[in-house]
This record gives structure tokens, sequence and C-alpha cells, in this order.
């Protein structure tokens, strides 16, 4: 689901976001093998930095799309 | 031929024509009166002739614009070939009979439903160009532009400047009606006059002006008169507003206020969003201090403890056993130590054994000269019985083994 750096990711903020809740939810059930575990933790990192991609964009286009009267 | 029509024309009969004097005229002593009476709503005019006597009924005062009532018989004038009516007698008709025949049209007018409201239009929000149809430089018209002008800088006239008063009113504003209903640029029309008596503000309840406004395709707003006076255009219009003023409130908004409502919409809008933002910033945040997530290592601090734990139980076991073994391993040594006989024998005894290499226990089990082997502390030595000698075989009571 991830793709190259660069290009815009295909993964929607939601994809992403129901992902991020259930990895937190395996890995905090535990039970895991040191692999799964690990794996899973990148998998979540991955996504977290997925989300904050989309939030970040939406900040950007939420100040261009009116920079004049930002709010502070 | 003439006679013919004559005779014909003078079959008709008596009738009553109501009207309004467009035209008087009393030639010095002449004792006929020619007028003529026109019929605003049709745009109608026919002369009209009578005996002096008749214009001139104490009570009538005939003067050019007034409404009468004529009961007339139509009449041809064979010399000149001329149609007109011979008046018998002219009547004012008062105010109460205006007032009365205005009443009549309403009514006309309510029963064929042109005042239902399901008639009404909505007005434009905001039309590029609006008619006006009022007196030229009148109150009404400053009124109307100003107001409009203030609210809406962008708006656009078609003006119909005419006489809002006697007899051409009505007429003239249907003309404004059809050229401004015609235009399509127009969205909407304003008839405005200032206030005045029943009879200036007659036109506006002409029954033609009233069928007019009602066929028009454009949105017509009035503001005829005081707020008090209704006139049968205001059952008619789309929009009937009090004053000119009012009149331009209603056909244009008030650009500041609608900038406000502009604003305040965007600002809700964009509320909205940096509040859903913010939400979902939080929630990422929350994820990401969760522990699993935040100190992955914790994963493999456990299970390095773990091991560890595990490792030094395992180290723990080994150490018990070796240790285990060692004591094994001593008390083995020792009990080997206790049985072994280089002990006894280091304190000076000495084992005897046949030549089969069974323990000698007992004297008796030996006979004499027989050929023994002794082993002491040093070595072995061979040895033979001899009991020649004051040997004495000594026997031990024996003791448990």
């Amino acid at each position: 689901m991830s793709t190259p750096a660069n290009a815009e990711p295909t993964t929607t903020y939601e994809q992403a976001r129901e992902e991020l809740a259930d990895v937190v939810r395996r890995l905090e059930a535990g039970g895991l093998t040191l692999e799964d575990s690990l794996s899973l933790w990148e998998r979540g990192e991955e996504l977290a930095t997925l989300c904050q991609h989309w939030l970040d964009r939406a900040r950007e286009r939420l100040a261009a799309a009116a920079p004049g009267d930002q709010p502070e | 031929m003439a006679r013919k029509i004559a005779d014909w024309i003078g079959r008709l009969g008596e009738v009553w024509v109501e009207g309004q004097v467009a035209q008087l005229s009393r030639r010095g002593g002449a004792a006929t009166v020619f007028l003529t009476l026109r019929d605003p709503a049709a745009d109608l005019s026919v002369p009209v002739t009578c005996h002096r006597d008749v214009a001139e009924r104490p009570g009538l005062e005939l003067t050019e614009g007034a409404r009468v009532i004529v009961r007339a018989r139509p009449d041809y004038y064979v010399a000149r070939g001329s149609f007109s009516l011979r008046a018998t007698e002219i009547r004012a008709v008062g105010l109460g009979e205006l007032l009365a025949r205005i009443e009549r049209i309403r009514r006309l007018l309510a029963a064929e439903g042109l005042f239902d409201a399901a008639r009404k239009r909505p007005l434009p929000f905001a039309p590029a160009v609006v008619g006006v149809i009022t007196g030229r430089d009148s109150a009404a018209e400053r009124d109307v532009l100003v107001t409009a002008r203030r609210r809406w800088p962008a708006v656009r006239f078609a003006m119909h400047n005419c006489a809002v008063q006697g007899p051409q009113a009505a007429a003239n504003v249907m003309e404004g009606l059809r050229r401004l209903d015609a235009d399509p640029a127009v969205e909407v029309i304003v008839i405005a006059r200032g206030g005045g008596s029943v009879e200036d503000l007659l036109p506006f309840s002409d029954e033609g002006l009233v069928r007019a406004i009602a066929a028009t395709r454009t949105p017509v707003v009035t503001a005829v008169g005081h707020e008090t006076d209704t006139t049968l255009v205001d059952h008619v219009a789309d929009v009937r507003a009090a004053t000119p003023t009012d009149a331009a409130h209603r056909v244009v908004p008030e650009i500041g206020e609608q900038r406000r409502l502009v604003d305040g919409l965007r600002s809700r809008a964009r509320q909205v969003l940096t509040g859903r933002l913010e939400q979902q910033e939080r929630w990422l945040e929350s994820m990401r201090t969760r522990p699993v997530l935040a100190s992955p290592d914790r994963l493999l601090h456990g299970r390095e403890e773990d091991v560890l734990s595990l490792r030094t139980r395992a180290r723990r076991t080994l150490v018990h056993r070796v240790e285990g073994a060692e004591r094994d391993l001593e008390h083995a040594r020792a009990r080997v130590a206790a049985l072994s006989p280089a002990a006894t024998l280091d304190r000076g005894y000495a084992v005897v054994q046949k030549a089969d290499g069974s323990l000698v226990r007992d004297p008796s089990a030996v006979a004499d000269g027989e050929l023994l082997r002794v082993r002491v502390a040093g070595g072995r030595l061979p040895v033979r019985v001899d009991r020649s000698a004051n040997g004495e075989d000594e026997r031990r009571e024996s003791t448990g083994g």
C-alpha cells in the first residue's frame, strides 16, 4: 500500500488511520513473535508518518485557501 | 347609405357612458357644447355633444380631467358623416362613487384571481437592472434611486419617467410597463409615486393598468401613495412596498450586510475545517504516545529480561548440578578412601589372601604349609603357614561385619 516517497501516497488518510488503530490494538494485545511485533511496529511508524503527511497537506491547503484572514 | 346608417344608429337607444373629459369647448353663446370623453383604460375617446343647459347644470363642474357619467344616445351626423353621442344628462363622478367604482373593479379582478397570492412571483436577489416607472425628477424617483444605489452600488436602472397623474397617467404607466417588461435585462420593475388624493391616485386603480401588471413577465413592486393609501395596483403587484424607499429596500440587498453574511459563512466553514483538523491531530498524537509505538524498545526490554532471567536460571541450575556432582564425588572418594585398605595397611595391618585371591578371615580356613599372599602397605609377599613351632591359632569372637 505504501508508495515511493515522492509520489502522492495512494492510501487515503482514513485508510491509514484505520490501519494504524488496528496495529496499535494488536501490538497492545501482545502474544506476538518478536519478528511480528517488530514488523508491526515498523508498519505503525509508517502509517503514523502517512497520517501526518495528510494532516500537514490539509493544513497547507487551508492556509493557502485564504492566507489573508488566517485566524491567529 | 348614410341615411341608412343614421337610421340604424338611431335605433340603438340610450346608453350610460363613463369617462374622463379630455377636451371641452364652449363656443361663446352657442347652444351646443362639444367635448371629448376618454376612457383611459381602453385608450378610446368619443366626441360628445350636448345642449348648453346639460353642460352647465348647477352643481356639475364640468372641467377637463373631470370623471363623468354621461347618459347619451348614439348619433350619426349625416352631413359630415361623423359619429357622436348626444348627451341628455351629465353627472360628475363623486368620491364615494369613485371608491365604489374601485371596489367594484377590485371585486371583479379578485374574482378572476388576479390578486391571488399564488400569482405573486419572488423578487430576484440582486437584480442587475431595475426598471423604474415614476414621475420625472419626483421625490419618489430620488428615494428609489438614492436608496437602491446606497444599498447595492452595482445596480443599474432602466428609467421610464411619465406623468403619474391625470387622464394619461394610467396609459403612460402601461406604456412604461410594456417597454420595461419587454427588455430582458430588466429583472424587476418598480412603480413609484408619492402621496395624493383619491383622484390623484385613481389611475393606479385603473382596470387596464392592473391587468397589464398582472400580465407582465417581470416581477412588479408598487410604491404608490402613502402607506395608508391602497390602490388596486398594490393588490396585483408581486410586492407592495410602503414607500419608494421601502421599494428600494425590497429590490436590492444591502451590500454591507451581504458581505458580513458571506464572511460569517466563510469563517464558520473554516472553523469546521480547523476543528476537524485539530481533532485528528490530537488523535494521531495520542496514537503516537502509546507505549507500543512510542517506546518499541520496551518490547525488546521485555524479551531481553526474559532471556536474561532464563540464562541466570539456567546457570544457576547448572552450578547446582556441578556442585552436587562434586559433592557426590567427594562422598564417593571418601567412601572409597574409607573402604580402601590402603589406610589400614598404612596403620600396619596386612591383608592375607589365599592363592585364589580370597581373603583369609579365619585361621581355620588355612591349611598348614599353605602358601598365602600377604599385602602390607609397602607391597606384597608370599608366606607359608607353619603351625609346627609353638604358634597357636587364636580365634576371635566374630563381631558384626
